[in-house]
């Protein structure tokens, strides 16, 4: 079952959803609207490189063919509930995806959201713009096993730290 | 949890759900297949611009059908209007159409309570594709809630589909 906009604010108060700054206005019917933050990690030269980039106030261009890392602007996570990261339908209407299909958080994972920004067409953005929106699901039972791994309590766009595949690649 | 397609049957024989026009053959075991409207909105610009109206042409999809190339956005009306203010609908593309690399929606799958439309749906095409108005292009899941329910009262409620973006009016209200 997913939480309606009345249930997502009842679990921020008791503390089983965590959204911090959290704002009233920015609940749907049955969602969260969250906000990009200023913070990128754009493509640089060479495999897997990334470079800091802070977004000024006249915005970004995401050039379509190449993947940005964003962050949401607020802290996201729950133990009780599983979190969707998704897109707004007026963000997907200028061809802005938020994630590359990996839209599922696990239990316990608490951060600001790296986001897999790409576009279809060019786009201007904006930092602390109204970019996407997380939905909450009901569980079958408590867990115990909460996520503790190694992307939790990230506060900024985190570019991929599975050691594996990056071998993989340089070997490549 | 999700409603199977038996329960969609019923919830819509309640009026729990709205698909009309309703064909009992697209029913799927646990979601229901909506087809392409013939309304097609794409930018004029290459550059499209989040914190301001973007130019837009509107036309009629021909029988001959639309060919969709990879670099651009096309904002089309479902055929069926869909929603409920009971169960969240969520809508996704058939394999069939997942398989010619067609996206029907970016990232935007979640239909709030409420939101009793055509539904703008928002192709992309991984390669040039031809589509035609009218064919069976997604499906749509029902999903049942927790909590008190509201009903979506937002910015695209009086507008006929396809519409394009309206972000900017987020963007003035949160610099004003």
């Amino acid at each position: 079952m997913i939480l309606t906009g009345p249930a997502i604010k009842t679990a921020v108060k008791r503390g089983h959803v965590f959204i911090e700054p959290f704002d009233e206005d920015s609940l749907n019917p049955n969602s969260y609207n969250y906000h990009l933050s200023p913070r990128l990690l754009v493509p640089a030269r060479g495999k897997m490189r990334w470079r800091k980039f802070e977004i000024p106030s006249e915005g970004y261009v995401l050039e379509p063919g190449k993947v940005c890392l964003g962050a949401t602007l607020e802290q996201i996570g729950s133990n009780r509930f599983v979190t969707l990261l998704l897109g707004r339908s007026s963000i997907g209407r200028l061809g802005i995806f938020l994630n590359v299909t990996a839209d599922l958080g696990h239990l316990g994972s608490r951060s600001n959201w790296t986001l897999e920004l790409t576009a279809v067409q060019r786009v201007r953005i904006y930092p602390r713009m109204k970019i996407g929106q997380v939905s909450f699901w009901l569980t079958d039972e408590a867990s115990s096993h909460l996520y503790g791994g190694r992307y939790h309590g990230d506060s900024r766009p985190v570019a991929n730290r599975d050691r594996r595949i990056l071998r993989r690649t340089r070997r490549s | 949890m999700i409603l199977t397609g038996p329960e969609i049957q019923s919830a819509l024989n309640r009026g729990d759900i709205v698909i009309r026009p309703f064909r009992k053959r697209q029913l799927n075991p646990n979601s229901y297949d909506f087809r392409l409207g013939k309304r097609c909105r794409v930018y004029t610009d290459h550059m499209l611009d989040a914190g301001r109206p973007n130019k837009t042409r509107l036309f009629s999809i021909s029988e001959e059908g639309l060919l969709l190339r990879p670099d651009r956005i096309y904002l089309v009306n479902t055929e069926e209007t869909m929603g409920s203010q009971v169960f969240v609908p969520i809508i996704r593309g058939r394999s069939s159409v997942g398989r010619l690399g067609i996206f029907i929606d970016i990232t935007a799958d979640l239909i709030d309570l409420g939101s009793i439309n055509q539904w703008t749906l928002q192709l992309h095409a991984v390669q040039p594709v031809r589509v035609y108005p009218g064919m069976l292009i997604g499906q749509v899941t029902f999903w049942r809630t927790y909590g008190r329910r509201v009903q979506y009262d937002g910015k695209y409620r009086h507008h006929k589909s396809p519409v394009p973006s309206l972000s900017h009016l987020d963007h003035l209200v949160h610099h004003a």
